[in-house]
């Protein structure tokens, strides 16, 4: 059974400037669950990713939304409005989370060979851990974790959403993910006097 | 290859050759480094699967498609209204010099009429009178043949560009210089989708 192939974003973009809502309801279906999982990781709440939802796709209908296919993909506009949306609330509210040796190419971290791998993140208590882990991640590496790792945002879309360049999008993600370990690791050992992370030298 | 060249090689997590491979059977670092951060490419992947179900509220698309409506409409109407207001305009200035030409020669003939006592006020202003619409504290003007809210109702307020002719449908000034420029407006509507009342953001 041969299924009909999705009809482009861009084509149903075309469509819904024209007025029609069965391409705007199509386009809003398609691409409106990541857009509101990403303002929800990113917010941390339900209402605040709601209204990032509804305003990303009001700005899609404005005449002048500043869509412009040449410069990226139409999920990467819309996820690059919300992220937008989501700075202005977190300017408003101060609720973002301190960022702790947030230097972009600073030393990393690794985590000292352990005798429990976190080899039970896929559990529903591993699970709730990362998420909560995430969660306090500062805010330029948790959406980075959240696009490409979550919504599997490709590195060159991720780029153009962020405004960096695809290299400042891996070496985040890379310190994202160091930082995801480091944090999992220090919610296990919470025991007093032990430290969790030493450095490690490979003489290779 | 060396440490650093194993991780500059291995950005995306699971990226797996037999160079990065040897790398890591020598290096007993790198591999339990490669071992913590497949569990977390693990744990991810199960993250976005628990969550994949999540979206947005009905009520959300509901909001949207009002005002995608309301806004088609908006632009329908300015865009028949563009061609032939023009048309009706001078039609109608030509109706006046008539009529009024017409007056003044009949004039002296004609009694006077009565005048509306001062304060009554117009049809139109009786039908609807923004005045007194725009007391509301949330300044919210009803719209002209719109249903009235119910008390109980559940409502949606989404934010819009409208063209600045839409202020003149609830009685509101504008100059005609400037009617087809787009103004910000919080639009409220009823359960049905359909706009009950409006208010302009900074105007």
């Amino acid at each position: 059974m041969n299924s009909k192939p999705a009809e482009p974003d861009d084509d149903l973009f075309v469509r819904l400037r024209g007025g029609d809502e069965a391409a705007f309801v199509a386009l809003y279906r398609r691409r409106q669950a990541a857009i509101y999982r990403f303002a929800l990781h990113m917010s941390g709440s339900a209402s605040q990713a709601e209204d990032v939802t509804q305003e990303v796709f009001l700005t899609l209908l404005r005449q002048e939304c500043g869509y412009d296919a040449a410069r990226g993909t139409l999920s990467g506009y819309l996820f690059g409005i919300a992220r937008k949306l989501l700075l202005r609330h977190l300017e408003r509210s101060r609720s973002d989370v301190p960022i702790e040796a947030d230097t972009e190419d600073g030393p990393m971290a690794e985590l000292a060979v352990d005798d429990s791998p976190l080899d039970d993140l896929t559990h529903r208590e591993g699970i709730e851990s990362l998420r909560r882990a995430i969660r306090t991640l500062p805010r330029r590496y948790r959406e980075v974790v959240v696009l490409c790792d979550l919504e599997e945002v490709d590195y060159a879309d991720a780029a153009g959403v962020l405004g960096c360049p695809i290299g400042t999008v891996r070496s985040r993600l890379h310190r994202a993910r160091a930082l995801l370990l480091e944090k999992l690791n220090q919610e296990r050992h919470m025991r007093p006097g032990v430290s969790t992370l030493k450095a490690l030298r490979c003489g290779i | 290859m060396n440490c650093q060249e194993f991780w500059d090689h291995m950005p995306e997590i699971g990226a797996d050759t037999s160079e990065l491979g040897q790398h890591a059977a020598e290096c007993a670092a790198c591999a339990e480094q490669l071992k913590l951060h497949r569990a977390l490419a693990s744990g991810l992947r199960s993250v976005a699967e628990q969550m994949g179900s999540v979206e947005a509220p009905a009520r959300v698309e509901q909001g949207l498609i009002a005002a995608f409506r309301s806004q088609n409409r908006v632009r329908t109407r300015t865009a028949s209204v563009s061609w032939w207001a023009p048309v009706l305009s001078w039609a109608g200035a030509a109706a006046v010099l008539v009529v009024g030409a017409g007056l003044l020669l009949h004039s002296a003939h004609t009694p006077q009429p009565l005048r509306a006592r001062p304060g009554t006020p117009s049809i139109e202003q009786a039908v609807f009178d923004p005045s007194a619409s725009s007391d509301n504290d949330d300044g919210f003007i009803p719209l002209p043949n719109a249903e009235t809210l119910d008390p109980d109702e559940d409502v949606n307020v989404v934010r819009m560009e409208v063209p600045r002719s839409t202020m003149m449908a609830v009685g509101l000034p504008v100059s005609t210089d400037r009617l087809s420029e787009l103004v910000e407006a919080d639009v409220v509507l009823g359960q049905d989708g359909m706009a009950r009342a409006i208010r302009f953001v900074d105007e």
